[in-house]
Parts: C-alpha cells; structure tokens; sequence
C-alpha cells in the first residue's frame, strides 16, 4: 500500500471516529435529556456529524501526515 | 542541495483561506522546502529541490484541490519534421522545458501546440528548444503577451462571475418577491401572480440557483475536504446547503419536524447564493485596478523592434532582439530594449520608468532605456540588455515580486484567516448546541422575525431555530475582508510609487520605510554630487576679474590630471570661456602648478607654494578662510609673483537634496549623514543641507557599524546611499535605498531603488509607505469590526434581548459589504499624490537649512 493511501485510510479512520463520537454524543444527549421530536434528534447528530467532519479533517489529516512522512 | 525558486500563477483563489490551502498542498510535495502564496497578486512562490520535485508535481498538487496554475498556450509552426519520432523528438524537447504542461505536436499541420505557465518559460525559449533538437520552430502563429493573458484571465472570472449574476439575479428577486408576497402592499401585490408565493415554485426556482452559480462552492469546497483542507467555499456550501435542504424538507414533508411550511427558507438559499457571486463578480472588478500600475509597466514593452540584419532594415518581436543587434528608431516609436545610440539625435521621454517629466536629449554615446518613447529624432541603438535583463523587465519583476511578497503584518492576517475558518465551524456546532439544548427552550418567542423582514418563524421547531443560527454563523464569519485587507493595500502602494520611479522590493520594506525614525544618507554621490566644481572665484587686485583670473587657472591646469585641476577647467569652459594650451607647463607635486600664458608666469597652488614663491597673500586670506570653513578648497592665483586671486572648489550638493531634508524633517524623521570625509568638510555639507547628525571620517566598513548603534538606540533607520561602500549599511539598515545611478552591489542590496537621482524620492517613498500601511490598518480595522460585530449577531447573542435574529442571507450581504468596503477604502490609495509631487515643487535652494545640533565624529 503507497503511502498517500495510507495516510488516506489512516486519517479517515481517525476523523470518522472523532466525528461519529461528536454525532452520537449529541443524540444520546438529545435522547436522554429532553422531549425531542426524532427528526430534531436526527438532523442535530447529522448536522453535528457534518461539522464535525469538517473540524477534524483537516488537522487530523496534517497530523497524520507529519507523523507519517517523518518515521519514513 | 541546491534550491530553485519559481512564482507559479495561481488562479481561483477568492479568500486568505484559499492561501493556506494552496501553501498547505504545495508544502506538502516532497522537495518542496517553502510555498508562500499571495493572494493579491494570485502568486505561489516556490523554493524546491529541483532533484525531489518538479514543476509539474506541483502543478498537479495545486490542480488537485481545485485550484488552477495559470498557463497560456501558444502554437509554433515547425518545419523539417517527417515522421512519427520526428513528432516524439519534438515534444520531448518542449517537455522538457520546465513551465510547458502540455505539448501537443501535429505532423499533418506542421505544429506545436503548447500549453505553459508563463512565468517560468517564454516562447522564445521554446523556439530555441526546438532549433536544439534540429527542427526549426517559426513565430507562433497564436500568442498573446503576458499582459493579455492576465487581462484575458481577469476579464474571463469577471465574465464567468457576471454571467451568474445575471442568471441569479431576475429568479433571486421572483424567489424574495414570491417569499414575501403576503407582506407586500395591495397596490404592488396585484401585479404578481398569487403562484410565485407557492413553496413549490419556489424551491423550482431555487434550485438552478443552487445548482448553478452555487455549484461552483460545492465543488471547490469538496475538493479542498478531499485534501483535508478547508476554505470559504466550504462557509457558502455549507450555507447554502442547509438552507436549501431544510426548505426542501419543509416544503415536500412538512411534518417531518424541521419546522414545517412556515420554515421553508427557500429565499435564504437563493439570495445568500446572489449576494456571494454578486461579491465576488465586484471583487474581480475593482481587484484588477489595484494592479493597474503593473499593467501599464507592461504596456510600455513594445512588441516588435526594427533590426538591422545584413544590411537590410527587418522588423522582429522585441523579444527575439540580440545583445549587439544595430536598432533603428522612429520618432513616435518606443524603445524595445535597452541599449547604447549609436547615430543621430533625439529626445526621449522617460516620464514612464523614472517619473522624470521633461524629455531627456539623446546623443551618441548616451544610454536609452527600453519601453521609453522617442520624442523627436530618428536614431539608431546598439543593444546592451534584451530580454529579462532590460531595466523595464527588471522593474516590473521587482514590482511583481514586492507585491507577492507579505509584509509580516499580513503573514499575521493570513495566519488568523486561515485558522478561522476552522474556528468558526467549530463555533457553529457550539451556537447549535447551545441553542438546541438550553437556549430554545429559555428564550424563544413564536413573534421572532428577522433583522429587516416581516416574515416571523413562529412554525420554527427547535432543529430548524438552532440550525437557522448555526447556518447564520457560518456565513458572517467568512473572513475574506481579513484575507484581502493588507494585500490589495500593498498591491496598490507598491504600483502608486513606481509611478513615481521608486521601486520596493519587498513589502516588508514598505511596512518599515512607514516607521522610520531616522535616516542616514551618504555624503558623496548621494547628497553631493560627488565631483568638485567651482563654487567661489575671489579676484586679489585691480589688474584681473575673475573671468581672467580663471581663464588663467585653468589654462593653466589644461594639463593636469588632479581632479581640483579638472574641476577648474570644467568650471571654466561651463563659463563659456576658452581655454587653449598654455605655453609652458610643470606640475609641482602636492601644491599645485606653474605656467606660461601669454608670456606670462602663472603660479596656481596652495599657501605653501606662494609663500616659497614670496607671494603676498595678505589681502585674500581672511576671505579664503572663511570659505574653507565652508569646507571648500582653496586654490591661490599669482600671475607674474603678484597675487591674482584665488579659486575655491568643494563637492556641490545635488539638486533637491535641501528641499528632500527639509520635508524629511517636516515628517518628523531624524537625518544623519555618513561620510569618509573630514569633519570640517562634512560638517559644511551638512550645515548647507540642514542634516541633524554628522558621522565624519568613518571608515567603508564601519559605517554599517554606526547604523547598527542607532538602531540598538532604538532607532528605526534607513540607510540611503549609492556605493559599494554603502552596501553593507543598506543591508543592516531597517530599509536600504539605494541610487538608481548607483552601483549594481548598492542596488542589489537595497531594499528600494530610487529610479532617478533625486533625493525627494525617499519623501515620496516614505510618504506612500506611510498612506499604505495607514491604508493596510484602515482595511484590517473594517475587516475585523465586521466579523467581531457580526459573529455574535449571528450567533444570537442578542436575541433574549429584542426577539430578532439575523438572516442567513442578510449575513451574506454584510460579508460581501466588508470585503468590498475593503476593497474600495484600498482604491483611495490610487488618488494619493506624494506631498512633493502635488502641483509646485519647491525651489531646493539652500534657504532655512538646520544647523547640526549634534555632530559626533567616528574616526577610526
């Protein structure tokens, strides 16, 4: 496996965890602590999940690569 | 290792986001050791290992996070090719060019079609590449200049952007009149069909917007994800996306609990869309006049020259022109490059590189300078610099570079900028969770409306109240008025003062030429013109007046090759005097001269001499004193062993530098002047100028040592000087300046080039840094209000207070406000005109000098 793939499958590995544990945070929140409608419960973990996709990616990524490229 | 460094054209990027993202992708390319972007001038500077990395590798980097490197094409006929490997040969050698992306050679046409980034490669290089490989390549048959291209890539983003708008604009205004149809006045209402108020219609029309104008940030802001990178685009996509897709929602399921037909925010989408490409089709209007002076350096390069080649007059493209190729020149006609006149006469205004205003006369031997124009003879040139060595083309690099470089004030906002974006997002899932889980429940009201619309979100549940706020956030964030503040300040100072013959190199210059505190010229060939003249022509008797008794002197010194000697033959023959052979002559080693004219002794030389003589000086001494404390020289006349008169000689100043000091000091700038010369001669020079400081009798090397101690003074110093003595100053000064008539070391060095030789130069230098960086703080200060005002706005800070939030379209149309507030506060830069350049200068006499309130000596 080349290493830009690595690096790829690596950080998506990363990121997907951080961002689905955001995600799921909030519906767990949202279930456990209030009367919400599902598709409020739904849409508030996808749009979390969104974001936080968008927050992790790009550090995560540059980490991931850094550490990557430097033990080469 | 040795490093390379290229500038790339990079075109597409619209924020300073887009700026890490590109740096970011061009870092990341092994044997790459440093990518600096500029936005304002759209430029990558790249410094690679040319053994680890090729053009091409970053090429492909910056194309694969949606960005595009700006290449031209160009096709060449080629002749001699007759087969396939012919075919193979040629675009191997075009290939193998770094700058050309694609070749693409045609052996039924006979052509070479080639795809390249002009920065890097020229056609002509491409042409010689084809000779190499033993084809002959004749002129492309399609080509434009560089400033074509840059017009044709700006006119093109303002086509594309202009053709979105015009799209977005007439569905935009039926999808708001549609959504506030029932708020708008009976007499109005009854000319809009009851059916544009319909959801469904309304998202119908909705979405070509979204998809069409608004595709371009979905597309970008995906690419840059798929690299893990984030910029504005992903602010608009995001935006826009949750918008649509909630009106949508709302609109086909209105029970699905996202906040039914009263939240069907369909407008958002389409007037958030309006309001960005409406930004961005402004931002590419008004961005390109801040490069403006660039453009019309380039403008002056004429496009073709006429050579003489074996005796026949040919017209070929300048660029094509050789070192040593004979030029004829017409009057009217502009000069393709740099050379030395061989025949004829002419004036040459050279208003256009050296700011200079009169026309300059031209003779043989005299230099004339590329993309100038020839005023009133015909003349032929010899060419001494074609190409990239032409003074113009140096000028417009050092131009170019000075506005792709970043002055440290804007690595600062670059830096903000690009980790806002984050920020903001992160922001985002705060002001979403803050209002889902508590801030709902506590403070909303059924009556909230939007800041400047009647439309109230009584219908809104609690996902679509937090994402409303959410969404808003996103959008009033995007910092591109942060991104755009100091380069497009920078862009336009670095172009307004090479209008005016000053060339910055660097923006950091520009920053530091606005804090000086001090400066410190140069004596000789800065301040003075550094060749003696005769100041001073005093007659001892009855018998002679000073036309004689300089007649004389220099009849004389015809012979003698002592610079005092030459100066008074000079200054005799300025005088229109004649000055023939003198009958008899003998040099008298350190004291001066005899000989015989008319028949008579002359005796020219020093006290010493006319005393060994016997010759009475009594009667001329306390005047010759007096101008010696001037720091003049003096030089004693006797004709026949009685005291003529005596001639005085000192280093002159040069035009303008008086009136240059005077305003310095009216700026509140310190000067000092450095000098090699004693300090009875330095401390007149500077008397007569009104400089504040004198260092005298400092040696070359030191005086970089005497900028050092009045910058640990705390001193903020410019160093502004002419000599290769004088480089190792302008180095360590905070801002070097070097004479343009000065030496090559001076101007290497330097960190600004004044064109001409004129002093009040460094007031204009120093009057436009200042209107920049005072333009750069002016632009960050608007910038930064904005979305410091604009973020809590969106967020919902204010909304427990008066029940209103702002909307997510009304958010786009202040972001799009800020950054071209910036835009156009930058174009004021444009009016500026340096205080000495407005209407009359001064007379720079020596009137109302200062006198030197500390003089300190530094003999070594």
């Amino acid at each position: 496996m080349d290493l830009d793939r690595k690096i790829a499958l690596t950080s998506a590995a990363i990121y997907s965890a951080l961002s689905l544990t955001a995600s799921a945070s909030f519906f767990v929140a949202a279930t456990v602590t209030g009367d919400y409608t599902a598709v409020a419960r739904i849409g508030g973990a996808l749009w979390v999940l969104l974001l936080s996709y968008i927050v992790t990616m790009p550090p995560v990524i540059s980490a991931v690569k850094k550490r990557m490229k430097a033990t080469q | 290792m040795t490093t390379r460094q290229i500038t790339l054209p990079v075109t597409g990027m619209t924020c300073a986001s887009c700026v890490s993202h590109v740096e970011g992708a061009l870092n990341n390319l092994a044997g790459v050791e440093k990518a600096a972007v500029n936005l304002g001038a759209a430029k990558a500077t790249v410094e690679y290992d040319p053994a680890r990395a090729s053009p091409a590798q970053m090429f492909a980097a910056v194309a694969d996070i949606g960005y595009e490197v700006g290449t031209a094409q160009a096709t060449l006929s080629v002749s001699g090719m007759s087969c396939a490997s012919c075919v193979a040969h040629v675009e191997g050698a075009l290939n193998g060019l770094d700058g050309v992306t694609k070749a693409v050679v045609s052996l039924a046409l006979n052509t070479a079609r080639v795809e390249y980034v002009p920065t890097l490669v020229t056609v002509a290089q491409m042409k010689r590449a084809i000779g190499d490989a033993g084809y002959e390549a004749a002129e492309p048959a399609a080509g434009v200049s560089a400033m074509d291209r840059e017009r044709e890539a700006r006119q093109k983003e303002i086509r594309r952007q202009g053709m979105y708008l015009l799209f977005a604009t007439p569905i935009a205004l039926a999808v708001m009149i549609g959504t506030f149809y029932e708020y708008l006045a009976p007499a109005f209402r009854q000319f809009i069909p009851a059916l544009l108020a319909e959801k469904w219609l309304l998202g119908v029309l909705t979405t070509p917007i979204v998809f069409g104008p608004g595709r371009q940030f979905f597309v970008n802001s995906f690419r840059g994800l798929r690299h893990g990178v984030t910029d504005m685009n992903l602010l608009y996509a995001t935006g826009i996306g949750a918008a649509y897709f909630i009106a949508v929602i709302n609109t086909l399921w209105p029970d699905a609990g996202f906040g039914g037909k009263g939240a069907t925010f369909f407008e958002s989408a389409a007037l958030l869309t309006w309001f960005i490409v409406l930004g961005r089709y402004l931002e590419a209007l008004t961005r390109g006049r801040t490069s403006d002076a660039i453009r019309k350096l380039m403008s002056l390069q004429p496009k073709t020259a006429r050579v003489m080649r074996n005796g026949n007059e040919i017209e070929i493209p300048a660029d094509e022109v050789l070192v040593e190729d004979l030029i004829r020149v017409r009057p009217g006609e502009r000069i393709p490059v740099d050379g030395l006149l061989k025949d004829g006469y002419s004036a040459v205004d050279e208003s256009m590189l050296t700011g200079e205003s009169l026309p300059v006369e031209k003779k043989a031997g005299d230099t004339v300078i590329g993309g100038t124009m020839n005023k009133t003879g015909a003349f032929s040139f010899v060419a001494t610099k074609v190409g990239a060595d032409t003074a113009l083309a140096q000028i417009i690099r050092l131009v170019e570079d000075a506005q792709a470089s970043k002055a440290p004030i804007q690595k600062l906002a670059d830096w903000v900028a690009g980790h806002f974006i984050l920020g903001v997002h992160l922001l985002a899932i705060l002001v979403f969770a803050f209002w889902f889980f508590f801030g709902y429940q506590m403070f909303f009201d059924p009556d909230t409306s939007f800041i400047l619309s009647p439309a109230k979100l009584s219908e809104i549940g609690v996902f679509g109240f937090s994402l409303l706020l959410s969404v808003t956030v996103l959008i009033i964030s995007c910092p591109c008025a942060v991104g755009l503040a100091t380069p497009s300040a920078i862009m336009a100072g670095t172009g307004k003062v090479a209008e005016h013959g000053v060339l910055f190199k660097n923006a950091e210059a520009i920053e530091n030429a606005a804090k000086l505190q001090t400066i410190v010229f140069d004596k000789t060939g800065t301040i003075s013109k550094g060749e003696a003249s005769v100041t001073d022509v005093v007659v001892g008797g009855e018998a002679h007046d000073s036309k004689s008794v300089l007649r004389l002197a220099a009849i004389a010194e015809k012979n003698s090759e002592h610079p005092l000697g030459e100066a008074i033959v000079r200054g005799a023959k300025e005088r229109g005097l004649e000055v023939p052979d003198a009958e008899a002559f003998d040099s008298i080693p350190g004291h001066g001269v005899e000989a015989r004219v008319d028949g008579r002794e002359v005796l020219l030389g020093n006290r010493k001499l006319m005393a060994a003589r016997g010759v009475d000086l009594a009667g001329l001494l306390a005047k010759a004193e007096e101008l010696e404390r001037d720091g003049k020289t003096v030089m004693f006349v006797a004709v026949d062993n009685a005291p003529a008169g005596f001639i005085a000689v000192a280093d002159t100043l040069k035009d303008y530098s008086v009136e240059a000091i005077r305003t310095l000091h009216a700026l509140g700038i310190e000067t000092a002047m450095i000098t090699g010369d004693n300090r009875r001669t330095a401390e007149a020079i500077a008397r007569q100028v009104g400089i504040d400081r004198v260092f005298a009798e400092v040696l070359p090397q030191d005086k970089a040592a005497e900028v050092k101690k009045l910058q640990a003074a705390g001193r903020r110093v410019a160093m502004v000087g002419d000599g290769v003595n004088d480089a190792p100053a302008l180095a360590q000064a905070d801002v070097g300046m070097a004479i343009g008539s000065g030496t090559d070391v001076a101007k290497e060095t330097g960190h600004v080039i004044l064109i001409k030789d004129d002093l009040r130069d460094v007031v204009v230098a120093i009057e436009v840094a200042k209107a920049t960086m005072r333009k750069v703080k002016e632009n960050l200060f608007w910038a930064f209000i904005y979305n410091t005002l604009g973020i809590p706005l969106g967020a919902g800070l204010f909304y427990p207070l008066f029940r209103v939030i702002i909307s997510p379209e009304l958010a786009a149309a202040l972001m799009a406000i800020s950054s071209l507030t910036v835009t156009f506060n930058t174009l004021f830069l444009r009016r500026f005109v340096p205080s000495l350049r407005r209407g009359a200068r001064g007379t720079g006499g020596p009137e109302a000098p200062r006198a030197p309130v500390l003089v300190s000596s530094a003999a070594k």
